[in-house]
């Protein structure tokens, strides 16, 4: 089942032609790798589908990208709706300046959730869900800075996972972490395609290998190979894309 | 070799001549400093007491205490922070986090700026103008504090905004990722990340306030008014326009010296323990959201 | 690691499956030719198409394994030898249906039961079977030391083997008109011998996996 849908999209910082004719459709609870080169394009598409960009003025979107059979783009579409639709996790941890309870109960309450018992087991659900609890439930009181970054980010992932998303945008969730935790953010990426359609962007080509089902190779903003993740790391079809995945430019 | 000793040496001796001097410079503003406030306190020790805390003024001023000053220098430091930092951290918000780079923000920001190297004086005269005369507020505690309130604004916009921008954009996406609206976002994450610096905008402007006296001289002050104030609508004595008159247009000003002193160091107090209290709210909201 | 954990087990489970698809065709194949039974014949040669399907799954699991998960260490050994033992099974599914053919294609119809008692056919087949057999515990236990077991009973093959020819070359000059049928059962021997060699292959493949020692030509220069 189709999920996300771009057709023709082109998208434009001021005069600048960041993506160019992006087709794209990722499947329902599947994990999607963005992979290319940096200022390929790929974190911008990235934040197309959350309507990220938004925050950036002097941009151009041309095209449909269609979540659910609705255009995020049209005139209806209510962005802090879409954003609770399709969630998003950073490059760097960025739990908030509150308890580690707190962080991932903001999301709730921000969207209006006052029922505490509620909170408390969704809370609970999510830390589970994104393997943090044991480690925390001795000390969800604490300030979610005492944690390490590794933990940070999984806390970040069950932040977002609280508000019950269909979509989890990663944009390069690993970088700023230590190789334990690495190992520990990409498993849960891969225990999360059960529940979650996941599209993650990173730079670390292995990292696209392990999670993905299937991989997107944007270069000079064009999306040039689109394929399952095996095809793309075995036999790709396209020299460039194979010239990359060898580490022979980018 | 030897002459290679003779340059480390010179280079050795210029060092200790600049070092030596820095140092001698700081030690003089220091020491001045001290001497100051040393001198304020030998002498205004003398007259502190309850009953100079608690009493009206006596005798042309000369005796008595001076306890109406001290509770109407309180009342304008609460009104015109009561005024000034809703007014003012809405704008340093507005300025950071809604306005977008275009002209409107640059023509308030120099406006600001301008508005801060304003004299007090055309503040009191203006306040006069348009407060007591035009608005009717007559000289009023209510008229001083909205004085005092423009006086302070550009402080409390500028510490705001300074404390907007230092927080990391990630804090911001991250609360918006979530599907929380800009409002949310900031009352929910960036206000209290703020918080801790505002406060510094906020004591900066207490300490303005207790000290300025061009600005109340015609909105506010009374010469001489030995009852405290009944409404916002009053008339109050202040500190630093009390110790003004007893020192330059009392009856007697030989016999006000002592009362000047202790006036003096009783403003000096306040500003001081108001300082104290502030630092104590900005450590402890500081370490409530302390990043990393 | 658990996508490569995961990985690890369906390649196993596959391969062991694949493991007692060709144990099945040894043994079928080896009563085919014992009793020159062509429905067994016929069975062993459709179901060699089921060999190679696993040869082929488990295959591109291994590369999907090398392109995805880049193995190291332990993971490494047993990526690599899964990619022999399954080339090796592979080798021996094929022997099977080849001996297979030649009762199927009626070119071992003159040959004698007692003939075939004589030759050692039924222990032959039966020290194969058991061969491959061990390897697969081997391989579940990562136990080693029945290797030389197997290496013990390769040597025991070819000795039959041996004795096998000589044994034929003998017959063939008694009765010159059994000769092609005789020459069908030389290649089928020299077939179950193979068969043997191909699971000596795969104990040295084992072994490299647990103990990460290269046993490639060393067993032989013991004999």
């Amino acid at each position: 089942m189709i999920n996300i849908s771009a057709k023709n999209v082109d998208f434009y910082y001021g005069d600048f032609h960041a993506l160019k004719n992006i087709n794209l459709d990722i499947e329902k609870n599947s994990v999607t790798a963005f992979i290319g080169p940096s200022g390929c394009g790929k974190s911008t598409f990235l934040r197309l589908l959350n309507r990220m960009n938004d925050l950036i003025d002097g941009t151009k979107l041309v095209g449909d990208i269609v979540i659910d059979n609705e255009n995020i783009y049209s005139r209806q579409t209510e962005v802090v709706e879409l954003r609770k639709k399709v969630g998003m996790v950073f490059q760097k941890p960025n739990p908030f300046p509150k308890s580690i309870f707190e962080n991932v109960a903001y999301g709730l309450r921000v969207n209006g959730i006052r029922d505490n018992k509620f909170i408390e087991h969704r809370v609970e659900e999510s830390l589970k869900g994104a393997a943090l609890w044991d480690e925390v439930k001795d000390k969800l009181k604490k300030s979610a800075f005492e944690l390490s970054g590794g933990q940070q980010q999984r806390l970040c992932i069950a932040r977002t996972m609280a508000v019950q998303p269909q979509i989890i945008l990663m944009d390069e969730p690993a970088s700023a972490l230590d190789p334990i935790s690495t190992s520990k953010v990409e498993d849960l990426i891969y225990e999360l395609k059960k529940d979650f359609t996941i599209v993650i962007v990173t730079h670390n080509m292995q990292q696209a290998a392990r999670v993905s089902d299937k991989t997107a190779f944007f270069y000079l903003g064009e999306l040039i190979e689109f394929d399952k993740t095996d095809k793309i790391f075995t036999a790709p079809s396209n020299e460039a894309t194979q010239n990359y995945v060898t580490g022979r430019f980018g | 070799m030897t002459e290679n000793s003779k340059i480390s040496r010179n280079k050795k001796m210029s060092q200790n001549i600049a070092f030596w001097s820095f140092r001698i410079l700081s030690i003089a503003v220091v020491g001045i400093l001290f001497w100051i406030l040393g001198f304020i306190l030998v002498n205004g020790a003398k007259v502190i007491s309850w009953d100079f805390l608690t009493k009206v003024p006596t005798d042309g001023m000369t005796g008595g205490g001076i306890f109406p000053a001290i509770v109407g220098t309180l009342c304008l430091m609460l009104g015109s922070v009561v005024i000034a930092f809703p007014i003012g951290v809405m704008s340093g918000i507005y300025i950071s986090e809604y306005a977008s780079n275009n002209w409107v923000v640059k023509v308030i920001r120099i406006m600001t700026n301008n508005l801060s190297s304003v004299p007090s004086i055309v503040f009191g005269l203006f306040g006069m103008a348009l407060f007591v005369n035009t608005l009717g507020f007559g000289d009023s505690i209510i008229a001083g504090s909205f004085t005092l309130a423009l006086l302070v604004l550009p402080i409390v916009i500028r510490t705001t905004e300074e404390a907007m921008k230092s927080i990391p954009d990630s804090f911001r996406v991250g609360s918006l990722a979530l599907g929380a609206t800009k409002l949310q976002t900031i009352w929910k994450v960036l206000l209290p990340m703020a918080f801790p610096n505002i406060i510094t905008g906020l004591i900066l402007s207490v300490g303005r306030v207790s000290g300025e006296t061009a600005p109340i001289l015609f909105t506010c002050a009374a010469y001489f008014l030995p009852r405290l104030p009944t409404s916002i609508f009053d008339q109050v004595m202040v500190l630093p326009y009390h110790l003004y008159v007893i020192a330059t247009s009392g009856t007697d000003i030989e016999a006000a010296r002592p009362m000047a002193y202790g006036t003096a160091l009783v403003l000096i107090g306040i500003v001081l323990i108001i300082n104290l209290i502030a630092n104590g709210l900005r450590r402890y909201f500081g370490n409530k959201v302390k990043t990393s | 690691m658990k996508h490569a954990e995961e990985s690890i087990k369906n390649i196993k489970k596959a391969l062991a499956e694949m493991w007692v698809l060709v144990e099945g065709q040894i043994d079928k194949a080896g009563q085919a030719l014992l009793e020159n039974n062509k429905d067994y014949a016929n069975d062993v040669i459709i179901r060699e198409k089921l060999v190679i399907c696993y040869e082929l799954i488990i295959y591109r699991e291994c590369v999907n394994f090398f392109a995805l998960l880049t193995p190291v260490a332990v993971d490494l050994r047993l990526i690599l030898s899964v990619v022999k033992i399954n080339n090796n099974l592979e080798r021996i599914g094929d022997f099977a249906e080849g001996i297979s053919r030649f009762v199927a294609e009626d070119k071992l119809n003159k040959i004698t039961p007692q003939m075939k008692e004589e030759l050692r056919l039924e222990q032959m087949l039966s020290e194969v079977s058991d061969m491959l057999s061990l390897c697969k515990h081997a391989l579940a236990n990562e136990d080693t030391t029945v290797a030389s077991k197997v290496f013990a009973k390769d040597n025991k093959v070819d000795e039959i083997y041996w004795e096998s020819l000589e044994l034929l070359s003998k017959y063939i000059k008694e009765n010159t008109d059994v000769l092609p049928d005789a020459l069908n059962l030389n290649a089928a021997i020299r077939r179950i011998e193979r068969i043997g060699d191909r699971c000596s292959n795969i104990a040295e493949d084992i072994v490299f996996y647990v103990e990460a020692k290269v046993l490639k030509h060393i067993h032989k220069k013991e004999e």
